[in-house]
């Protein structure tokens, strides 16, 4: 999964514009970097307990979050589910109605969002001063902590550097295009050197080819600058590209906090399964539970599927049986490898190129997705619509959940 | 939308513009008039022009309304602007609604009222009617049409510009001086330059609450047009519709022209994303 190495492979993709700064470049590969495995690690922003209410409406219940130094970690959600506001109140634009946030230690629940010197926000709508220059818009910051005149100049360059602004420096944000806006309003909080970034929603308003290559960017800038990034978004595919782990939030709560592996393979909940990816989802009852297998009766297909038992089950309980489309095979005979196999009716095939999807139609009356990479030129086995087909998948491929 | 000339659209428009301005056209036109009486046509002449600067009753009274208008624009614009600032950014504060209805009152209020109750209030003070008076009560009823000009801006503001001045460090105040009174400055501009004309052209609140050696331009001509209309105060009268013109003219360009800058940073914002 390229999920699963982001970083590294940010760093390939852009060697060239890695150099502006060599000497912060730390090559440590995505797979050993997990400071929350650590329970020696402090973390450098913790929320405690945070409870926010807008008068009876509760925008946040509750929660607990712990994020280390130098992750890229992305909150998301649906909108409305409170992935700003729990952002905002690390900015400081919110207070929590209940709990604490601890930021490197000290607890900044009560401070105004001008006396948090470790946070910086990039803004969805970005922000920027309309009145200002790129470089005067850039350097805004640091004039407000005083620093002497030649010193920022040196840090506006050194920030514009970084993003490719330098030919744009006397330019005014109206006279740029989208794309170069969002990269100044990167730079003007990037330029105050925070421990902690805070992104809002920061490629919302970018198309989709400018996106990708936006979220590249800035995994190369988090990467650069050992800055911890916290990035705020409703967009699955870009949380897995550029986070090393993801807090899934739905009203208010945190649902499930993962890598981006573990979420896609491991969710702990059918709201994270179909919210991250798209998933096929079979209601079951627990009929035996034995060495490490799960039987599960599916009623409303008159069949029963054999999966990975996970901790916590009972016999008789109702569970879902969650399938990736990918990991399901399908074929015009039935299979003979022992493997959980349920026949159904081809409705629609979508070709799309490097893979096709299948539509089937099962017993239950429900319709099931199945992906097929396109490896063959000629596919060998031609499955057109209304073709009786078998869908198999391997006992351990099914996700059982119990909510 | 059909926008050609039909002969019901130019009848309408020529009938409702001379309605409006034919009398002022002639008021123009007779203060070049070279003869004494007001409604005989005696020739061209700049005569009354040349008379006004020698009567310093009318220069007097000229000086007194400007320095009031500069004065009373002034309060009015920083209270309105104020004001504007708590209605749009406080969000719902208690006693908001009584606020915006105390705030924006006058522009309904009849001006007979306005004037009345000032003078009253003066009087119970024991204010000394004068300068300070009529310019307190300019102040008071301008500043509410001042609020509205700059709450219009206000509306459309991108808070989280001001946000981001406040999460870059800089404190409230600061943050109001270097981002926010910047942004909104021609609101502010065109809301000081409609007051200042509101209190130039202003009688009946200014003879309410006038005294002694505060007599505007507007109470003076009214004052000696009840002795007979001189081609003088045709002269006076045209030199003020040229000043209240220029100030209109000017607010509106401004408005326009931020509103102008604002949609073309949208429209190069749409481009970008695009």
């Amino acid at each position: 999964m390229a999920a699963n190495a982001p970083v590294a492979e940010a760093g390939a993709a852009k060697p060239a514009s890695a150099a502006h700064k060599p000497a912060g470049r730390t090559p440590a590969p995505q797979s050993n970097f997990a400071p929350w495995k650590d329970p020696a690690k402090q973390p450098i922003v913790r929320f405690e307990n945070v409870t926010k209410r807008f008068g009876d409406f509760i925008a946040i219940k509750n929660c607990s979050l712990d994020i280390y130094e130098r992750e890229f970690f992305a909150l998301l959600g649906p909108s409305g589910c409170g992935k700003s506001t729990l952002l905002r109140m690390l900015a400081g634009f919110e207070k929590p109605t209940e709990g604490r946030i601890i930021v490197g230690g000290k607890d900044i629940t009560d401070l105004a969002p001008y006396e948090r010197t470790d946070v910086n926000m990039m803004f969805q709508s970005y922000a920027l001063f309309p009145h200002m220059s790129v470089e005067k818009n850039i350097g805004f910051g640091l004039r407000q902590d005083g620093m002497a005149k030649a010193d920022i100049d040196v840090r506006v360059a050194e920030a514009m550097a970084l993003l490719e602004l330098e030919k744009f420096a006397a330019r005014k944000p109206h006279q740029l295009s989208g794309g170069q806006q969002q990269r100044v309003a990167l730079a003007r909080a990037i330029a105050k050197k925070p421990r902690i970034m805070l992104l809002d929603e920061p490629l919302g308003a970018l198309d989709k080819r400018l996106r990708q290559q936006a979220q590249f960017e800035l995994m190369r800038i988090q990467e650069t600058t050992g800055t911890t990034f916290i990035i705020v978004t409703h967009d699955q595919e870009e949380a897995m590209t550029v986070a090393s782990r993801i807090a899934v939030m739905n009203h208010g709560e945190l649902v499930h906090i993962a890598t981006p592996g573990d979420i896609y393979e491991f969710p702990q909940s059918r709201y994270v399964a179909q919210f991250i990816g798209d998933v096929n989802v079979f209601e079951g009852k627990v009929t035996s539970i034995a060495d490490g297998s799960v039987e599960i009766d599916w009623p409303a297909g008159g069949s029963s599927f054999t999966a990975a038992a996970v901790g916590g089950l009972s016999t008789g309980q109702q569970v879902w049986l969650a399938m990736r489309p990918e990991k399901v095979r399908i074929s015009l005979s039935k299979p003979t490898a022992p493997c959980n196999t349920i026949p159904g009716k081809v409705i629609d095939v979508g070709y799309l190129g490097s893979i096709s999807h299948y539509h089937v139609r099962v017993a239950s009356g429900q319709t099931v997705t199945a992906l097929r990479a396109n490896s063959a030129q000629t596919v060998e086995q031609n499955i057109k619509w209304d073709d009786d087909v078998w869908l198999e998948w391997p006992y351990d491929a099914g996700m059982v959940l119990d909510k | 939308m059909n926008t050609r000339f039909s002969w019901f659209n130019v009848t309408s428009i020529v009938l409702g513009f001379a309605f409006l301005y034919i009398p002022i056209l002639l008021l123009v036109i007779y203060s070049f008039n070279d003869s004494k009486l007001v409604t005989v046509w005696g020739g061209w002449s700049t005569k009354w022009y040349e008379g006004l600067l020698k009567n310093d009753a009318l220069i007097d009274a000229a000086g007194v309304t400007v320095r009031v208008a500069l004065v009373s624009a002034t309060i009015a614009t920083i209270l309105g602007t104020l004001a504007a600032i708590v209605l749009i950014r406080l969000g719902r504060f208690r006693g908001r609604t009584l606020f915006s209805g105390l705030v924006f009152a006058p522009l309904v209020m009849p001006e007979v009222i306005t004037g009345l109750s000032l003078l009253l209030l003066f009087v119970a003070l024991g204010f000394d009617r004068g300068f300070w008076t009529v310019t307190i009560a300019h102040a008071t009823f301008s500043m509410c049409f001042a609020a509205v000009v700059v709450q219009s801006r206000l509306l459309d503001f991108d808070k989280s510009v001001e946000e981001a001045a406040m999460d870059l460090g800089a404190p409230p105040l600061r943050t109001f001086m270097e981002v926010t009174l910047p942004i909104i400055a021609p609101a502010v501009i065109s809301a000081w330059l409609l007051a200042f004309t509101l209190s130039l052209d202003d009688l009946v609140i200014a003879s309410f609450t006038t005294g002694p050696g505060a007599t505007t331009l507007p109470i003076k001509i009214y004052s000696q047009v009840r002795l007979g209309v001189t081609p003088e105060i045709n002269a006076i009268s045209t030199v003020m519709i040229a000043f209240v013109t220029v100030g209109v003219l000017l607010a509106s360009y401004m408005t326009k022209r931020s509103s102008m800058l604002r949609e073309r940073e949208k429209r190069a914002v749409d481009a970008g994303a695009a």
